[in-house]
């Protein structure tokens, strides 16, 4: 009788953290808005530019925001951006016989970073898409350029359908590298290798190698979306580098779309008489 | 005054969110921004390009002499916000005089940075502030 007593109080506890669970559950998923696709992951699709119609892409950069200019003057903004960017702690860690090339990449970026001529972002530089369609077995990316950009419109195709790289040697290295996909959970992670060693990671003279591997990780929360990049290169960098965080608004607006970059046309770099830059 | 401060303020911190955002080259590597100009020429070609939009105008110097000026400029998508609509953007093509007040490039060259531009018609549109605070 006191077993069977002790069982009924177990099982009551038990009904009552179960029903305690559904209601938090229920809560989540009342609070969740997020939409899923019919095979039950996140659904990414969407254009993830922050206003209806625009062609201008708001950065979500937090280096990028806007800075009060000490005096009003131009020139401090340039060189304030200039620092607030170099003094972000979070850097890659390059090793030691590398310190001097970033040195020297950053110090002359103004002819020595490869998108002030140009060319492509490449991965992951060029940060999260604009737009996003999900398929079940692949997404697709789409990307327009930022503002004075360069690298106009491009995009990648991910496959989600469970195949494996092709073997490293295999690739030819390009700047977007051969990028799959699939779903932890909730949230999508892209792997990507077969890189060439010509793109940056950041304005900073930030460059990298043919073997990196780039881990990107994106998740949808209603319609809030967070990309991450994890850059590993262990034949420049000393460990394994988790980007800043990127966090894309959905535009609201049914009839927004993209619009079409302008063709890059470098007429400045051989006008430029002094290597300040941002 | 067909520009309103309103645009005007929008299109300068567009272009200076721009800048941070992607960064392209350094204005003052480029440009001296305490050397003002104002010129006015015939417009002979203007170029919708990345990653800065370029203006050419021809301009008669004080000798009479032929001078052909390279201006740096926003894109159609900062016109626009700048109150320089499609059709207003006629006033930008070939074989028009307009008169531009910009900034010398630091090199010596006949090329500038635009901060606006004064139609046929007399209407003037900010392009460029030198205030990034005024947005």
């Amino acid at each position: 009788m006191k077993q069977r007593c002790i069982n009924c109080c177990l099982s009551c506890v038990l009904a009552v953290l179960a029903l305690c669970l559904c209601s938090a559950r229920a809560t989540a998923q009342g609070n969740q808005t997020t939409p899923r696709t019919a095979d039950g992951h996140p659904d990414l699709s969407g254009l993830w530019i922050g206003r209806a119609g625009a062609n201008f892409v708001p950065s979500d950069d937090p280096l990028a925001a806007n800075l009060a200019s000490r005096d009003a003057t131009l020139l401090n903004f340039e060189r304030d951006n200039a620092i607030m960017r170099r003094a972000d702690p979070n850097k890659p860690l390059y090793k030691p016989e590398f310190w001097e090339k970033v040195q020297k990449l950053d110090q002359n970026g103004n002819t020595e970073d490869p998108s002030f001529g140009c060319m492509p972002g490449g991965v992951p530089r060029m940060g999260p898409p604009a737009k996003i369609v999900q398929t079940p077995k692949e997404l697709i990316f789409l990307y327009v350029s930022p503002a004075a950009g360069g690298w106009g419109d491009t995009y990648r195709v991910i496959p989600t359908d469970g195949r494996s790289h092709t073997p490293l040697d295999d690739l030819d290295g390009t700047w977007k590298g051969e990028s799959l996909g699939h779903w932890e959970g909730d949230t999508l992670v892209i792997d990507t290798i077969g890189f060439n060693d010509t793109s940056w990671l950041d304005i900073t003279g930030y460059f990298h190698g043919e073997n990196m591997h780039v881990i990107e990780r994106m998740h949808r929360d209603g319609d809030t979306l967070t990309w991450q990049a994890t850059v590993e290169d262990p034949d420049v960098l000393i460990k394994s580098w988790t980007m800043n965080a990127r966090t894309l608004k959905r535009n609201p607006d049914p009839k927004a779309v993209l619009a079409e970059s302008l063709p890059c046309v470098e007429r400045d770099l051989s006008h430029l008489v002094t290597k300040e830059h941002h | 005054m067909h520009c309103g401060t309103r645009s005007l303020l929008a299109v300068a911190g567009l272009l200076m969110a721009g800048m941070a955002a992607w960064a392209h080259h350094s204005v003052q590597a480029e440009f001296d921004l305490n050397k003002p100009i104002t010129l006015t020429g015939v417009v002979t070609k203007v170029e919708w390009i990345n990653p800065h939009s370029y203006l050419y105008l021809d301009v008669k110097d004080d000798s009479g002499n032929l001078k052909h000026w390279a201006f740096e400029m926003a894109g159609p998508g900062a016109l626009r916000r700048a109150g320089l609509s499609r059709a207003d953007r006629g006033g930008l093509k070939s074989g028009d005089t307009i008169t531009v007040n910009a900034v010398l490039a630091k090199d010596g060259t006949d090329s500038g940075l635009i901060k606006d531009v004064t139609l046929p018609d007399g209407r003037k549109f900010t392009i460029w502030t030198s205030d990034p605070n005024a947005r």
